[in-house]
């Protein structure tokens, strides 16, 4: 047991390493996208909330929304920051055969490089969240509400793992997966409420995607943060279904394309 | 200028040749593209079914300036944006090695090497909503005249600054993190200029002046009075040429090419 | 053609320790190393001359080419090449000459490499009937021509290098930089294409610098030689010479009928080389002592078989780079 631990701490350490021996990368690719996101979306609603005073819009002031976008910068950071690239690289290059003779599988590797680049997140969030702290922006409404929304938020880090784990999966067909993990990022930001809220959305709309996971994102988080809604029950019951499927698919979708790599010599 | 052309010809005949061979990509990315259009114009719908205005705008002055931008990005995506990616691969795998060889400016077979034949169709949906909205507002006739050289007007100081900004491969050799940066510039020109705070604004207009891009053009396009814009977006196209040149072969200085 | 004088490139990389606090340190600060890949290189040649460049893993070569071909900007030091500073890379100077690389392909993957010359013949603004001639020469000449149209993924790596050579040649090129142009490949594959270079060489004077690991390459190819060590230039002149340097040692093999007591006084001064099995073993005998050593062994033991080669290329390196005195002498 203590050996198998020893070679997730390993792993985790390797891809600290791996993380931030491009630093400037790591800084682009992950802090960057979020904060010029959260800018543009800024002064957007500043500009709109400027031309009356005490402007609401569908019971957001000025200063709720700006929360809400700032909860969803969190929320972005630490929920859905990771990508499967590495994942689908390895399948790609061929890289799987060494997974094949170690005695560390494929997916403890991969879980490992998730839990390694979770673990600079939550470095990453806290900052984020310390700063803002001190600034007139940001509004906490409550250690409970701040706790239940970081757990629930870490669990929706693993839904988006296991999204991701898919998509980089469908390297085993596909040529380029970038293109579908793309296409997934950009439907989940929008779905989730991670551009504009739901509550702004046509209300048909809404009903329909009551019963997607995409509320429970991006959206469902942030209102906990705002302490208008507690994560106690459905939200952690549709996500770890979700979670399930995911699980079933991926491992069916491995064993699948191992024959079809195992077959052709890739 | 004709041995531009020719080679520019075998760029796109190779384009169609590598791209028949990687069907599922083929429809990824017609599908990656409308999705974006969709969700970028279904948010400022979205937002003015509770609003009037966006700034000074009302929603159909948003919208046509939203899909000027589309349109803009449509050809940027069909003619620059693989190139780009593929930058920062030649500087990894040293592939550039062999771009450098060749007897034509590396800037031109660099970035105008990869065209991608998937996207073209889109620009339809993309010219149908600025057709659409353009109608709503109506346009006079100058403006719809003028309409296609200023949408490559802005294309051109995009692609320059991006360019600029690339040249930061020859150094962070792993290119990922530029691009992502890149990417930050297109989101910052993709909204006009008045919704930033003056002091942003300023900063965007002048320095990095991503803002002239779409809100030059547009502007003048609805009151011909307001072309001080333009006349900073062909300046800023002038001054950052010159500068593009320069830095390029700084950068081309800088490059270890890699496995020596 | 090509004049050099003290060229020298640098390359600087960065060392980071291990684990988590190593790369938070990584973050922040980083501790660079300097490098030589080249060191005050000195060269002198003329047209038409075909030159091998010799050296081990990471002696400098590759960079010595790239700088010559303008692919990177020397660090300090004079290069002319045709009479052109390379790294100015004018397109008149990028007309007249060609790169070949063994590990690196110039070739677009995916599609037929026919595609690619066409590319390529816009590039240099090759004439069509000038072209349709030269791909119908060469193509004759290594006998490719029903893959021209095959996607170049699906070629074996020999059919691939060819295809190279082909890409590379079509403008005629003035100076060609061959680099490992036969690595991986079969001995059949590596005879084609040093005729094939050697048929250039004679119908268009070329000037040709080559770099090889394999012996039999330069041996056929080139009449001069320039060996690098860590950058720096340690030989440069006929290849007869150096072949003297070193000839005065020959390697002999010997296979024993049953093991042998490799502390026998016999081969103790000889450098032996045992299999496991201690019933095969190679021997560095000085030429002059060949015949009567030789004779000493096979009277003495039970051989099965024997033979006597030139000392292999690596252990020619191994020699000199444990005693560069030996080139100085």
């Amino acid at each position: 047991m203590r050996n198998y631990l020893l070679k997730w701490t390993q792993t985790i350490r390797v891809a600290w390493t791996n993380y931030t021996t491009y630093r400037i990368n790591f800084f682009l690719q992950v802090i960057g996208p979020a904060l010029v996101f959260f800018f543009i979306k800024y002064n957007l609603w500043s500009s709109i909330y400027s031309a009356k005073e005490n402007l609401i819009i569908q019971n957001y002031n000025f200063s709720e929304m700006i929360n809400y976008h700032i909860w969803a910068l969190i929320v972005g950071l630490l929920a859905q920051g990771h990508t499967a690239m590495n994942l689908a690289e390895d399948i790609r290059m061929g890289r799987i055969s060494s997974y094949l003779i170690y005695p560390f599988n494929f997916w403890e590797f991969h879980t490992a490089n998730f839990v390694a680049f979770q673990i600079l997140q939550i470095f990453i969030s806290l900052i984020t969240i310390g700063a803002l702290y001190f600034s007139p922006l940001l509004e906490f409404h409550g250690a409970f509400a701040f706790i239940q929304g970081y757990i629930y938020t870490l669990y929706v880090s693993i839904f988006w793992f296991c999204l991701q784990y898919l998509t980089g999966m469908m390297a085993f067909w596909l040529e380029e997966t970038w293109i579908l993990r793309v296409i997934v990022m950009m439907i989940t930001a929008f779905f989730s409420g991670a551009i504009i809220p739901l509550d702004l959305f046509p209300p048909d709309l809404v009903a329909v995607l009551n019963y997607t996971p995409f509320p429970y994102l991006t959206f469902y988080p942030i209102k906990i943060f705002m302490g208008e809604f507690t994560a106690i029950g459905t939200p952690y019951m549709i996500l770890s279904f979700w979670i399930l499927i995911f699980i079933v698919i991926n491992s069916l979708l491995w064993r699948k394309g191992l024959k079809l790599y195992t077959a052709a010599g890739m | 200028m004709k041995h531009y052309l020719q080679v520019y010809q075998k760029f796109v005949s190779t384009a169609f040749t590598q791209a028949s061979s990687f069907r599922i990509s083929f429809f990824l990315v017609i599908l990656m593209d409308l999705f974006f259009y969709f969700s970028t114009l279904a948010s400022v719908i979205f937002i003015y079914d509770h609003v009037e205005y966006i700034g000074v705008w009302q929603k159909s002055q948003l919208m046509f300036f939203i899909s000027f931008m589309l349109t803009l990005d449509w050809l940027h995506m069909t003619l620059f944006s693989e190139s780009f990616w593929m930058m920062g691969e030649h500087i990894r795998t040293g592939s550039l090695d062999f771009i450098l060889l060749r007897p034509i400016h590396s800037i031109f077979s660099v970035f105008f090497r990869h065209f991608r034949p998937a996207t073209m169709v889109n620009g339809l949906v993309a010219i149908f909503f600025l057709i659409k909205y353009g109608l709503a507002l109506n346009l006079s006739p100058l403006s719809w005249a003028l309409t296609p050289f200023l949408i490559i007007l802005g294309l051109t100081l995009l692609l320059i600054i991006e360019i600029i900004i690339s040249i930061a491969m020859f150094w962070i050799v792993e290119g990922l993190g530029v691009n992502f940066l890149r990417m930050q510039i297109q989101h910052l020109s993709r909204w006009p200029d008045f919704i930033y705070a003056s002091l942003t604004r300023k900063v965007l207009t002048i320095f990095l002046p991503v803002l002239l891009i779409g809100s030059g053009p547009v502007r003048f396009l609805y009151d011909y009075k307001d072309y001080k814009l333009l006349i900073g977006l062909i300046i800023a196209i002038i001054i950052s040429w010159k500068l593009m040149l320069i830095l390029w072969n700084v950068g081309l200085k800088k490059y270890d090419s890699a496995s020596s | 053609m090509i004049h050099s004088t003290n060229l020298s490139k640098t390359f600087q990389s960065y060392i980071k320790e291990p684990g988590f606090k190593g790369s938070l340190k990584a973050i922040f600060s980083r501790n660079y190393v300097y490098k030589d890949a080249v060191k005050n290189f000195n060269i002198e040649s003329k047209r038409g001359e075909i030159i091998g460049l010799l050296g081990p893993n990471g002696a400098g070569k590759t960079t010595l080419m790239k700088m010559f071909t303008g692919i990177i900007v020397p660090s300090r030091g004079d290069l002319t090449v045709m009479g052109y500073k390379p790294w100015e890379r004018s397109k008149e100077f990028r007309k007249k000459i060609a790169l070949v690389m063994g590990q690196k392909s110039q070739l677009w993957w995916d599609i037929p490499a026919m595609d690619s010359f066409l590319l390529l013949q816009k590039y240099y603004e090759i004439p069509d009937d000038k072209f349709k001639k030269r791909v119908m020469e060469m193509s004759d000449i290594l006998q490719v021509e029903p893959l021209l149209k095959v996607h170049v993924r699906k070629l074996s790596l020999g059919e691939r290098m060819k295809m190279e050579l082909m890409a590379s040649l079509l403008h005629t090129p003035e100076i060609i930089f061959l680099d490992e142009p036969t690595i991986g490949l079969d001995l059949v594959a590596q005879e084609n294409i040093r005729e094939f270079i050697s048929e250039y060489h004679r119908t268009h004077n070329a000037t040709i610098f080559l770099t090889s690991h394999y012996m039999a390459d330069i041996q056929a190819l080139c009449k001069r030689l320039v060996l690098i060590f860590n950058g720096e230039k340690h030989y440069d002149g006929p290849i007869k010479e150096f072949e003297n340097i070193l000839g005065k040692d020959k390697v002999v093999s010997f296979y024993f009928s049953e093991a042998q007591n490799p502390n026998d006084p016999l081969w103790m001064r000889l450098e032996p080389k045992w299999n496991d099995f201690l019933d095969q073993v190679e021997l560095k005998i000085p030429e002059s002592d060949l015949r009567e050593t030789t004779q000493k062994i096979l009277d003495h033991k039970s051989i099965i078989d024997f033979h006597t080669e030139n000392m292999p290329i690596e252990r020619v390196m191994k020699t000199l780079m444990a005693n560069p005195d030996i080139l100085k002498a």
